[in-house]
């Protein structure tokens, strides 16, 4: 049970609780059984259907009665169905799990059924070519049918769902993945300019929101691969982000995490010296920063790993060895951390 | 009660083995029956947490038996989370667990479990949990675990099993649940114990990861699950199991945890919380216990971080793998 506050009761109030419990729990338990028997007897009619979508209310995470749901959707409803139908069907399914979805934002299986519902909706029939002998005159052809009509118009209303949930909770994960579900799956895709652009939204009303940043390093790394956005440009104004992110809350570690991402493991020279004179002047005007003491050890290894016999050397590792000594006292939750480091360090370059 | 052993810094393991006990009697409650769901879990969760306790047999060895077996799930070949629930990964490696703890896998048709766990795999290599479930890393880990339980790793496509675990490693070197996915503390925990068991532990970028790791520690000495979230008793574990496996518990204060994890205890009632003063139950109780025997609390058995399992139980089988938690302390 996660944040529900502990509340210590007398035995009468326990013991009322239980007496009101009492209807509650027998009613419950007899629709349980009543559908677990129909599931076992293989009934697919509507009235199973439509005791589910109690139980369901009830206890969204029973996932045997959503898989009996499927199967009765499978087996009964929609062979007797026309497509039409079937889409109003789902259309309804979709309807039920939202209000679910808002009261349990992070059961597995409401969103399990989500992506069956998205995934199982059909193609608009095309209409029948109309015939030329009965017509008596030249065919026309019948006016073209989207055939993904439907689902277009369902994965479309997804990422408006999905935005709600994020701006209910935004660090939702399962919101997030379902986002990037939606993102690789739907049938319109949606330039990933347009995620960027919601990445920086997210953002910008929290720097400490991981979830976006992580996002915005995946959409990254895609534009970059499909040379939708310029590698050296889009890194420059990332820089100038986390600077200022940086500089606004250098406790936020989401910020110095995303650094790290852009930085990458192989840095040119330039831009490390750039990066660790960034940090530092921000360590000047914030002496006790962990974060700053931390990222310049971590970039300062980078440029003995990758650039050493352009650095003085020494230098260098006097200056992590203090870094390191420093954060012990900083940072003593993780004071061991920072000897092993100092230590391997010393070894790898005595 | 004396000052220097006040109960907020002792694990009251008293307490926790009645709360444990108690949990099976009370089917005369709703809170019970809907979490029907978790049933096979729940009994694995407390089991474990009893073997550790040093109290294996507060719950009837035969009663477990026959419960466990009363969830075959005939149709699909695999156990559901209660009886005439539908067979699910989660609830079929939770049932080969207590199986393995009381030593009665002869009790079930091993054949058909392995054949379920199988045929759940992707062409991708990760895992879905029952006919119309989910994938993501977490049953990737519940199938390879159950499949290395049963004897049975030799059966699984290892390259191509491992190979969806790579793709969900993040820069940060933690994982995600699926491809493209937020590092997070559970599912890092899922994927280096994956990788561990398939002896694949070299695809780990351990010096992101442990650094990563390390800093799920806030400074009330809780751990979370991720950058800039709440700290939560479950993480205890998730987060020192692959510090474990990493050989690296000690890159947290050890002492900070131990005080946090206790004071989630509930003193009266027994079980812990997610957190100080919140409503206990069996799966942070578990996790809570899981992660004071990886920082070497005195009087608890040893927990492999990899099984969740006990250590002693794993090494008899044959399966242990390299992790290191902290010494064991004396009682003081």
């Amino acid at each position: 049970m996660h944040g529900v506050k502990r509340v210590r009761q007398s035995p009468e109030a326990l013991a009322a609780k239980k007496e009101k419990e009492q209807a509650k729990l027998n009613s419950y338990l007899e629709l349980t059984q009543t559908i677990l028997a129909k599931k076992k007897s293989k009934d697919w009619s509507g009235e199973a259907f439509d005791l589910t979508t109690k139980l369901l209310q009830v206890n969204p995470e029973f996932y045997t009665v959503w898989n009996y749901r499927r199967d009765i959707l499978l087996n009964g409803t929609f062979p007797r169905s026309s497509p039409q139908e079937i889409n109003d069907i789902l259309s309804s399914e979709l309807h039920i799990t939202t209000t679910a979805l808002k009261q349990h934002p992070k059961v597995y299986w409401i969103w399990n059924h989500r992506r069956w519902c998205l995934a199982s909706i059909p193609d608009v029939p095309q209409p029948a070519a109309v015939d030329e002998q009965e017509q008596g005159q030249a065919s026309t052809e019948p006016a073209e049918v989207d055939p993904r009509g439907w689902q277009k118009a369902a994965w479309d209303r997804e990422m408006y769902i999905v935005e709600k949930m994020l701006d209910a909770d935004p660090r939702n994960f399962h919101a997030w993945n379902y986002r990037r579900y939606i993102l690789s799956e739907s049938p319109t895709p949606r330039p990933l300019s347009a995620e960027l652009a919601y990445t920086t939204k997210k953002i910008e009303s929290n720097f400490s929101n991981f979830s976006a940043w992580h996002q915005r390093s995946k959409v990254y790394a895609q534009m970059w691969e499909s040379g939708e956005a310029d590698v050296e440009g889009s890194k420059e104004a990332e820089f100038d982000l986390v600077l200022n992110a940086m500089y606004t809350d250098p406790d936020d570690q989401s910020v110095w995490v995303y650094h790290r991402w852009l930085v990458g493991k192989t840095p040119s020279l330039a831009l490390l010296q750039r990066e660790i004179k960034a940090i530092q002047e921000l360590l000047d005007e914030q002496p006790d920063s962990k974060w700053c003491m931390e990222s310049l050890v971590h970039y300062k290894q980078l440029l003995l790993q990758r650039h050493r016999s352009e650095v003085n050397s020494k230098e260098v590792i006097g200056d992590c060895s203090r870094l390191l000594r420093e954060l012990r006292s900083v940072d003593p939750d993780r004071r061991a951390r920072y000897a092993e480091l100092e230590e391997k360090l010393l070894a790898a370059f005595a | 009660m004396a000052s220097a052993s006040s109960p907020q810094q002792t694990l009251l393991i008293p307490r926790h083995v009645q709360y444990i006990k108690d949990l099976g009697q009370s089917s005369n409650e709703l809170g019970y029956h809907l979490t029907s769901h978790l049933r096979m879990n729940a009994i694995y969760w407390g089991l474990t947490a009893l073997c550790m306790m040093g109290h294996k047999d507060a719950l009837d060895r035969e009663d477990l038996i026959s419960y466990v077996k009363s969830c075959w799930d005939e149709e699909a070949g695999g156990f559901g989370a209660h009886r005439d629930h539908d067979a699910h990964l989660l609830s079929t490696l939770s049932a080969v667990q207590i199986l393995v703890i009381l030593d009665a896998l002869d009790e079930i048709d091993v054949d058909r479990v392995v054949s379920f766990i199988l045929s759940l795999q992707h062409p991708s290599g990760v895992f879905a949990g029952d006919r119309y479930g989910e994938t993501d890393t977490r049953l990737l880990y519940t199938a390879v675990n159950a499949l290395s339980l049963l004897g049975r790793l030799s059966d699984l496509d290892i390259e191509k099993t491992a190979g969806y675990i790579v793709k969900c490693r993040n820069f940060d070197g933690g994982f995600g649940a699926v491809m493209g996915a937020e590092s997070h503390a559970g599912q890092v925990f899922v994927c280096c114990a994956a990788l561990a068991i398939m002896d694949k532990l070299d695809e780990v970028d351990e010096d992101s990861l442990a650094w990563w790791l390390a800093e799920r520690q806030l400074p009330n000495g809780g751990l979370n699950g991720r950058p800039e979230k709440l700290e939560d008793v479950c993480y205890s574990f998730w987060v020192l199991s692959a510090l474990a496996i990493l050989e690296k518990v000690d890159w947290i204060d050890a002492e900070k945890l131990t005080a946090f994890i206790l004071s989630a205890q509930d003193i009266e009632g027994g079980g812990i919380a997610d957190r100080p003063g919140d409503e206990v139950d069996v799966f942070h109780t578990i996790f809570g216990i899981a992660g004071l025997s990886i920082l070497g609390y005195p009087g608890l058995g040893d927990l492999d971080p990899v099984y969740c399992m006990p250590a002693e139980l794993i090494e008899s089988l044959g399966l242990r793998k390299r992790w290191r938690g902290l010494p064991r302390r004396a009682a003081p």
